[in-house]
């Protein structure tokens, strides 16, 4: 996937400002960029100024030896990012550049779990699920099987 | 209302069997810092948050850890499950065999059974999240001795990545501490 149009956008330069205004509290985090959702996610953290290694120790990587895996990554990372700015919004519900991200990858989020799930199967009970038995849901491999 | 998701948070594949690191990694999923007791300490503070912000963020906080409390399960499951009863003897693991098989149990690195004394509550909004920002760091610090003690490779990229969630988790809870001690809440 290719996410250069976000790599260069600052989505936090007015944070402090906007959420004085909107919410009148004392927010106090500096001015940062977010990494793109597949950066993001190998890592386990969407924003650049939290992210901090252990020792010398680096993320190790998605491995994918498929076109499923591969799949199954473009729902992962878009999912990550989603829940990263919900956490965030959470907190600043009034920061629209961040609903406004989180919007974006919402709905890119919804086009890659559908095609997912046309492929390889329901991700959840409500998906796209096949109309025919036998009953889709339970068909495959669960999660924590290899 | 909870809807499962038939997809791990971050994918597991443990390739190499370790009843060692099995029986260690276990305080993550029902130590007193584990993934168990953040999910439930969490989702159990939420109904006396004093505003919306505290309710969403340890619903959303708390559903969170619940996705880890699997990543950890499943990482056990596999390190466990082609072991010999010889293996598993050797590790000391048969007191375990004998009540559990092979199946999971929440317990921590000792053998501790999980308590619902990890939920720590107070019904205080700042007291609990100082209490969560605690929870987080303390997490963090275990996800470092873990990592401390393995060297495969399959192991140590979930305990990474879940040692990065801590972090992220401790700062959303602090700046609502922040907010909430600011504002009088």
């Amino acid at each position: 996937m290719n996410y250069d149009m976000f790599d260069e956008m600052n989505y936090f330069t007015n944070l402090n400002e906007n959420n004085f205004q909107n919410n009148n509290n004392n927010m106090n985090i500096s001015p940062t960029t977010l990494f793109n959702p597949y950066e993001g996610y190998v890592k386990g953290n969407l924003f650049k100024n939290l992210y901090e290694t252990y020792k010398n120790f680096k993320p190790k990587g998605i491995s994918i030896t498929n076109e499923r895996d591969e799949m199954l990554l473009n729902v992962n990372q878009l999912s990550f990012a989603r829940h990263e700015l919900n956490l965030l919004l959470d907190v600043y519900p009034n920061n629209t550049e961040a609903l406004n991200l989180f919007n974006r990858y919402l709905e890119m989020e919804k086009t890659e779990t559908k095609n997912y799930e046309r492929r390889y199967g329901p991700l959840t009970i409500t998906g796209e699920i096949d109309t025919n038995t036998p009953f889709a849901w339970e068909n495959d491999k669960w999660p924590w099987e290899i | 209302m909870w809807k499962y998701e038939k997809r791990l948070q971050y994918p597991i594949n443990i390739k190499t069997k370790d009843l060692r690191l099995a029986k260690i990694l276990v305080t993550q999923y029902g130590g007193s810092n584990g993934e168990l007791a953040a999910a439930f300490r969490y989702l159990n503070q939420r109904y006396t948050m004093p505003d919306n912000r505290g309710k969403a963020l340890l619903t959303d906080i708390g559903t969170e850890e619940l996705a880890h409390v699997e990543m950890i399960s499943t990482m056990i499951y596999q390190l466990i499950k082609d072991a010999s009863l010889e293996e598993i003897k050797e590790a000391g693991l048969d007191s375990h065999y004998a009540e559990h098989g092979k199946a999971l149990y929440p317990t921590d690195a000792n053998g501790v059974p999980f308590t619902v004394m990890y939920f720590a509550t107070t019904g205080d909004p700042k007291a609990d999240l100082m209490e969560d920002m605690a929870a987080e760091q303390k997490a963090r610090a275990v996800y470092e001795n873990l990592i401390d003690l393995t060297n495969d490779p399959d192991v140590l990229g979930p305990l990474l990545w879940l040692r990065q969630r801590e972090i992220v988790h401790f700062q959303r809870f602090k700046e609502l501490y922040e907010m909430y001690k600011q504002e009088g809440l």
